[in-house]
């Protein structure tokens, strides 16, 4: 019997198979089955759990954190080198970013003036400022970003990392992603491909819901009481253990019937984390939930670290398709910018004062940069080439800056880090060797990096 | 057992080169060591007559081992350290691990190490590899046809089938389970062949019925069932990766899938031969032209089989989404036809089956030449057969042509006047240059709204006095006309008193929205805004915003609010006498001072925001006016043309103009003149068509267009509509592929031939034309009756839908890397049987239906579970949990609720090719409707949560199998979801309508439903307590105690799981 076939065969449900002891053999067979039960890393891990801000459409680097003179000397001035061979749309000359760039903090790290509250956090926070993808187009970026193949439908990272390590939380899913988009290969970005279903990330809500309003799919109905819904439980569990002595032993037959006990515990405890209402004023405003423009995604914040502080490995949360300027940069970039400036300096500075921040890598970016050359009059265009993205906590060296892009911030040039090196990092930090993590599917071991992916040692605190 | 493992280790130890030295010479040493190691565990695929020879590596001499493959040299002698073969096999050389499969026996790696160690001897003979190795895997060898074997039992078996397995069983010393009771085996073929719980009256029936052949009867009747189709082409759907909609990065609706999936329903239930199955779906459009139309389009249909893909329509390197799709189809058909994983081979040879690199361009060659799609733009659109006789589809290509010719036409007009336009403007820099900067200067001026104000005019917004709007213009209710189109406007009449300038202020519901364009006495005096981008999750907050100020006359005066699509909402205007020293004018105002295009003149300003004075800009001189900054820092080729900067902006806007008159000459050299007229001329530049450029032509003009607009409208609208399917036809460039280094199309090789696996091909494998692409050939080749691998994978997939175990339980991989069969002269001999009865998948599913092995029970046997703990023999019938679909349509049939019609048609409401899913609101697909979930439309990357959480297979790829798992989010399935909270409110009621029963005969009736057979009295009485427990809790409402009560039965495990 190989570990896929247990998988595939009585998986139990969101947490270990505490069966009651009808065989002892039965048990110990449930236990290695149980896809969600606490594994151990490779090695020692310096971050235990990932919240990701993923910011939809392509945030443009030189208006955010790759800070270029050049720039705005040379504005107006057709690029000195040669594009990609394959781009996305026709650019033209350069464009000077409309937002000025300080120094900050002891690490004297360089933001535009779009991040007002988030440039106090810079000496939390490591830049990595020489990304590069290998998609121009939203769909096959987003899906690199976050399953490391824009060909295939592969699992997510979230997915992955559930996969081995499991979940600290029985009554949750390991993998919770808030308000995802259904755009841009949509649930790809977040499901379990070919891992068993367990590993697939539970969706809260969709793009467009409201954070207030997002919900675990089935977690309750508004016709059955609970304490009724309890007691049809129980009854419909009398039928079960009846059938289960008349079947003999039977791992699925069990599993089930523990899957309802387990439902019926996280239909209580979701909607409990969900709840923001047992939070202070003051952490309430630090997130931003006391102004209109940052509420929601100060929200979808504020949900995440809850989850976090309670065992759920991996939590994403989605700035939705909103960072695509081909136009109106000025105007969209800075009403982006305004929606998750103080709810992430928020977040920042609330794991930290709980000590959650040593052991909680953040991530934030989106699927790919944007060009220094002007698309149009006001807007950038799509660029896989060079893009910044940062982490925080976790394992990862503050106050840094890492690699760099040309004069223009057109490429990545020094210390280049793809998807594939961000995925082997993150899996690092957690403990997880990337090229140790596989699974067998289709006559093939799979990885997350596929055969790719270095683990960037020169951000690694 | 546990001794001669310590044993084995011990053994192992010794023989390891670290215990003292061999005595045994090398040759002999090798002969009996490491010659039968090579053979059996690598030779296959390293040895001159393997195909392709895996790594370039051969293992079959020595100066080839020496010499090694692209990895270079396998064996250092003398230094197993070193040695890549060891390290291969002990897995310490990172990815790279062989042999394929179980890691070599320690025991094993320690007599290559020391044969390494002694200098890597050789034997006597130079070459001796197993000859023809690779074909001799067991999945390349055709199904021979063996002895069914003989068996102790004598009495038990009713098939062959049966012989097969029981002889397994005996060789282990086991035995079958008894068989099935009656209600059990009815429950288990109807579940089986129809997805359908059976009737309490079909179970009398059969009950009643005692005949021999009473079992027989049934498994036939519900062979000819509609709804054996229903159930069957859900499992070919798996295999086909079928959805309804695209789902790999652009979610666009295949409205015409559905087509597809009603064929292979058909297909099932009229018993199309597999062999046909096969090569409609590869080449249908490719056979002899049929009698009738009916029979072509089913044809074309099928070839959807190739097109259903989840594709990548938005990528911007059209080579590269061709291959992409090329791959997709290519490794689809390999893995549901062969069982074989071809895909690895795009981009190197296969590392564990004799696929090489050459093998897939060779196959994808023959895709490659078929048309998939229309165009590879951003977003790509795929090809459509149109269902209509081919008169039809003339007429209908005309026509489209004439829809082209209005488009063009109104293209041509459109880019004459934009070019008219710009052309003016540019002769006129002087005027755009003194306007830009009084806009610039105005901009900065800043009016508050006044919200209040002493004798102001305020208007409520549903007021106006003319209009085509609405009047309830509020947040939330539709602010346009049903079926209208713009421009929306609303007129108020206002009187004021006094002559003068008066502000306007507006009190917006929401912002973002963008805002309509303003205009006094026909005078336009403010243009509106486009809405923000993306504001779906932005917050909405009105409140009061400053307009414009305008002048108004004594008396009456008209102020119109104008929008050409959507009105946005707003509750209140308001006029007031402007009493502030400035009167800042908007862009619309000062073009029309300046009689200048407000369009151009926008652009002109948002130039110089941009540029704020950047030194490469033509126009620094002018921008600097004023700063202070140096003229010396100005680096564009226009600064030679100012020697001398005139002082005032009069006299510089003069010149400027003069100089860009001067640019406008042909011929030019100056390079200064050359800039400005590249700056005049700039793509993305001031005079550049803007979005609303049709409001700056003249009225004639525009009044033209409008009309063309409403010819093309009709004429699109007049566009005859005829069914459509998606599906493949041959291409417009029929040519072999060159192979692709690691799979880069950047990177070409040698072309190869179009045509089929080496491995596979058999000595005349049919002949591909020049003008052919090959699919045609392709299908021939796999339906030949002795190929190796399309029977036996076929009823592979049979007996795994069947027994819920392939007996290869790899069943889409046949390979190395698959699983072993667990019988494999029981799958050759249903291989050969299946061609023999034709093809024909009712004959095979009455073969394993009517077997003993079918019929035993499912119940439980220690002694066996010790033996064989995953009943891989088959000692047992396995219980299996329903799938996905058979547990919503059971819900629902037991109800009574399910629908046997078909939907006719997609369910879906979205058009052809239209986003799926984009929105708040999700899908707009009604799940609940009570019709078989076949029918239920799949969305890629958006799947109904009840589908995703019974483990239905991504169909991002193509799957013959299915996980079972149990995870939590079933039973919230199961307490929660709509579809069972309405099913069991159906049940009560239909329970509690029964007048004619007491409550015991009800309990007895819903166990008959769900359960198929009656309650014990011990139940009963369970059951009648909760219902009477539970009764009070529900306010004494006696359907809310009986949907309690089947609830709890529709969740129990016995009704989801099978005996």
């Amino acid at each position: 019997m190989t570990r896929r076939h247990l998988l595939h065969s009585a998986s139990a449900g969101f947490g270990s198979l505490a069966l009651s002891g009808l065989l002892g053999l039965e048990q110990a067979r449930a236990a290695a089955a149980d896809p969600l039960a606490v594994r151990a890393p490779h090695f020692p891990a310096r971050a235990k759990r990932v919240i990701f801000l993923f910011m939809h459409g392509g945030p443009s680097q030189v208006d955010t954190f790759d800070y270029k003179p050049l720039l705005k000397r040379d504005h107006g001035k057709p690029l000195p080198f040669a594009r990609p061979k394959v781009v996305s749309s026709e650019t033209f000359n350069l464009l000077q970013s409309p937002w000025a760039f300080k120094q900050y903090g002891q690490s004297g790290a360089w933001v535009s003036d779009l991040f007002p509250e988030l440039s106090k956090c810079v000496d939390d926070i490591c830049f990595v400022k020489s990304m590069y993808g290998s998609n121009s187009r939203h769909g096959g970026a987003l899906l690199e970003l976050h399953t490391g193949s824009d060909t295939f439908i592969r699992p997510a990272m979230g997915s992955w990392i559930t996969y081995g390590l499991g979940t600290e939380n029985s009554n949750m899913p390991g993998f919770l992603t808030i308000c995802p988009t259904q755009s841009h290969g949509g649930a790809n970005n977040f499901g379990s491909a070919f891992l068993p279903a367990p590993y697939a990330g539970t969706a809260i809500g969709s793009v467009g819901i409201p954070a207030r309003d997002a919900r675990i799919p089935f977690i309750s109905n508004t016709e059955t009481p609970r304490p009724i819904q309890r007691k049809e439980i129980d009854y419909s569990q009398k039928l079960n253990r009846q059938q289960l002595a008349l079947t003999g032993p039977d791992r699925a037959l069990e599993g089930r019937i523990e899957s309802f006990e387990l439902a019926f515990r996280m239909q209580a405890e979701a909607p409990e984390l969900q709840d923001l209402g047992h939070e202070s004023e003051a952490t309430k405003k630090l997130y931003g939930l006391d102004n209109p423009i940052t509420e929601d995604f100060g929200r979808q914040c504020l949900m995440a670290r809850r989850f976090s502080e309670k065992g759920v490995r991996f939590v994403q949360v989605s700035h939705t398709y909103k960072w695509d300027q081909h136009e109106r940069l000025k105007r969209d970039h800075a009403q982006n910018a305004a929606e998750v400036d103080v709810p992430i300096a928020g977040l920042l500075r609330d794991l930290k004062s709980r000590g959650l921040l040593e052991d909680t890598l953040v991530l934030w970016g989106g699927e790919f940069g944007r060009t220094p050359t002007a698309q149009g009059s006001d807007g950038r265009d799509h660029n896989p080439e060079a893009f910044t993205m940062w982490m925080a906590g976790g394992g990862v060296k503050p106050g840094l800056s890492y690699g760099a892009t040309d004069d223009y911030g057109y490429y990545s040039v020094e210390n280049k880090v793809h998807f594939h090196d961000l995925h082997a990092t993150i899996l690092h930090l957690l403990g997880l060797d990337h090229l140790k993590l596989t699974y067998r599917y289709a006559g093939r071991d799979f990885r997350l990096t596929d055969v790719h992916g270095h683990v960037v040692k020169g951000i690694l605190a | 057992m546990f001794r001669w493992c310590l044993f084995a280790l011990t053994l192992s130890l010794l023989s390891s080169p670290l215990v003292g030295q061999s005595a045994e010479d090398g040759p002999a040493f090798f002969e009996k060591n490491i010659r039968p190691l090579f053979i059996a565990q690598c030779l296959g695929c390293h040895s001159a007559t393997s195909q392709p020879i895996m790594g370039g590596l051969r293992l079959d001499t020595r100066e080839h081992t020496l010499k090694g493959g692209s990895r270079g040299p396998s064996v250092v002698p003398g230094n197993p350290t070193d040695s890549l073969l060891l390290k291969v096999v002990r897995h310490t050389a990172g990815p790279l691990k062989m042999p394929p499969g179980p890691k070599m026996k320690d025991a094993d790696a320690a007599l290559l190490a020391q044969w390494i160690e002694m200098g890597a001897p050789w034997g006597n003979a130079a070459v001796s590899a197993a000859p023809a190795a690779a074909k001799k895997y067991w999945a390349f060898v055709p199904p021979a046809s063996a002895p069914v074997p003989a068996t102790k039992n004598t009495a038990w078996p009713r098939s062959p089938i049966d012989r097969f397995v029981l002889a397994a069983l005996e060789a282990k010393g086991l035995s079958p389970a008894p068989p099935a009771d009656k209600r059990t085996l009815l429950r288990r073929a109807t579940y089986d062949l129809t997805g359908l719980p059976p009737t309490p009256e079909q179970v009398q029936a059969f009950l009643a019925d005692q005949s021999p052949d009473a079992y027989a009867k049934v498994v036939d009747r519900l062979l000819a069932s509609p709804r054996y189709g229903e159930r069957w082409a859900r499992h070919w759907l798996d295999v086909a990766r079928y959805a309804d909609s695209n789902g790999l990065d652009e979610n666009l609706v295949y409205k015409n899938a559905f087509r597809y999936r009603d064929y292979v329903i058909a297909a099932f239930n009229k018993d199309k031969p597999y062999n046909q199955f096969l090569t409609e779906q590869l080449a249908g459009d490719l056979l002899p032209p049929a009698p009738d139309l009916a029979t072509t389009f089913e044809r074309w249909t099928a070839t959807g089989f190739l097109s259903l893909g989840a594709k990548m329509l938005a990528e911007d390197d059209p080579m590269k989404m061709q291959m992409d799709i090329v791959d997709e189809q290519l490794d689809t058909t390999a893995r549901a036809f062969l069982g074989l994983t071809v895909g690895c081979a795009r981009c190197h040879d296969h590392k564990f089956d004799p696929i090489s690199h050459a093998d897939y361009y060779s196959l994808a060659g023959i895709f490659k030449s078929s048309k998939t799609m229309e165009n590879f733009k951003v977003v790509a659109k795929w090809h459509e057969y149109v269902l209509a006789p081919k008169e039809d589809r003339d007429r209908l290509a005309a026509h489209e042509a004439n829809v082209e010719a209005k488009r063009k036409e109104i293209a041509n007009l459109t880019k004459d006047e934009n070019n008219r336009l710009a052309n003016l403007g540019r002769r006129q820099l002087g005027a755009y240059l003194r306007a830009a900067a009084h806009l610039q200067r105005d901009s900065q001026i800043q009016i508050a709204p006044l919200e209040t104000a002493p004798s102001a005019i305020t208007r409520a917004a549903g007021s106006f006095d003319r209009g085509n709007i609405p009047p309830t213009l509020e947040k939330g209710k539709a602010n346009t006309p049903p079926k209208s189109t713009g421009p929306y406007f609303a007129e108020y009449t206002i009187q004021v008193r006094a002559a003068g300038q008066y502000q306007i202020d507006i009190l917006d519901l929401e912002r973002g929205a963008g805002t309509a364009d303003l205009h006094v006495n026909g005078v336009w005096a403010k243009r509106g805004l486009p809405p923000v981008q993306n504001r779906a999750a932005s917050p909405e907050t009105g409140g009061w915003s400053y307009l414009a100020i305008v002048p108004l006359k004594a008396g009456a005066n008209t102020i119109r609010l104008e929008h050409a699509s959507r009105f946005p909402y707003f509750a209140q205007l308001l006029i007031a006498r402007h009493t502030l020293p400035q009167t800042p004018l908007t862009s619309v105002q000062i073009a029309a001072r300046y009689n200048v295009h407000p369009g151009f003149l926008e652009q002109l300003v948002e130039y110089f925001d941009r540029s704020a004075a950047a030194p490469a800009s033509v126009l620094y001189a002018w921008e600097i006016q004023g700063t202070g900054a140096p003229l010396s820092a100005w680096v564009s080729p226009a600064a030679k043309l100012f020697p001398t900067v005139p002082p005032n902006p009069d006299a510089l806007a003069a010149r400027y103009e003069t100089l860009f008159q001067q640019s406008l000459e042909p011929n030019l050299t100056d390079p200064g003149l050359k800039a400005l007229h590249e700056f005049l001329h700039e793509k993305f530049g001031p005079f550049r068509a803007p979005a609303d450029a049709r409001r700056f032509f003249a009225p004639t003009l525009q009044a033209r267009l409008k009309l063309l607009d409403a010819e093309l409208k009709s004429l699109e609208a007049a566009t005859p509509v005829f069914p459509r399917a998606m599906g493949v036809r041959e291409g417009d460039q029929i040519d072999d592929l060159a192979i692709h280094l690691r799979g880069s199309h950047w990177n070409l090789g040698p072309k190869v031939p179009r045509r089929f696996l080496k491995v596979l091909s058999g000595d005349s494998p049919p002949a591909i034309g020049p003008t052919e692409s090959g699919r045609l050939q392709l299908a021939q080749w796999l339906t030949a009756p002795g190929h190796p691998l399309t029977s036996r994978v076929m009823v592979n997939r049979l007996w795994r839908w069947h027994f819920g175990r392939g007996i290869v339980p790899s069943v889409d991989n046949f390979g190395r890397l698959g699983e072993k069969p667990s019988n494999q002269p029981l799958l050759d001999w249903l291989a050969l049987r299946f061609v023999e009865q034709g093809w024909s998948l009712k004959a095979m599913h009455r073969e394993m239906m009517l077997s003993a092995t079918y019929q035993m029970s499912s119940d439980f046997n220690a002694q066996a579970a010790e033996a064989d703990p995953e009943n891989v023999l088959l000692w047992r019938m396995p219980r299996r949990r329903l799938e996905a679909e058979a547990i919503r349509d059971a819900i629902i049939a037991t109800a009574g609720a399910l629908s046997a019609d078909h939907p006719g048609g997609s369910m879906l409401t979205y058009k052809d090719r239209e986003y799926v899913a984009n929105t708040a609101k999700g899908s707009n697909v009604d799940y609940d409707r009570p019709i078989r979930s076949i029918y239920v439309p799949l969305l890629r990357s958006s799947l109904y949560e009840v589908f995703q959480a019974f483990d239905l297979p991504d169909p991002a790829s193509s799957n013959g199998d299915r996980d079972s798992t149990v995870v939590a989010p079933q039973a919230l399935f199961m307490m929660n979801s709509s579809v069972m909270l309405k099913n069991s409110r159906r049940l009560a009621e239909y329970l509690l309508s029964r007048q004619d029963l007491d409550d015991t005969a009800r309990i007895r009736l819903a166990y008959e439903r769900a359960l198929s057979r009656p309650p014990t009295p011990g139940e009963i009485d369970q059951a009648q307590t909760f219902i009477a427990q539970i009764q009070p809790d529900w306010a004494n409402d006696p359907v809310k105690a009986w949907q309690s009560f089947a609830k709890s039965l529709l969740s129990a495990n016995e009704f989801i799981y099978l005996n």
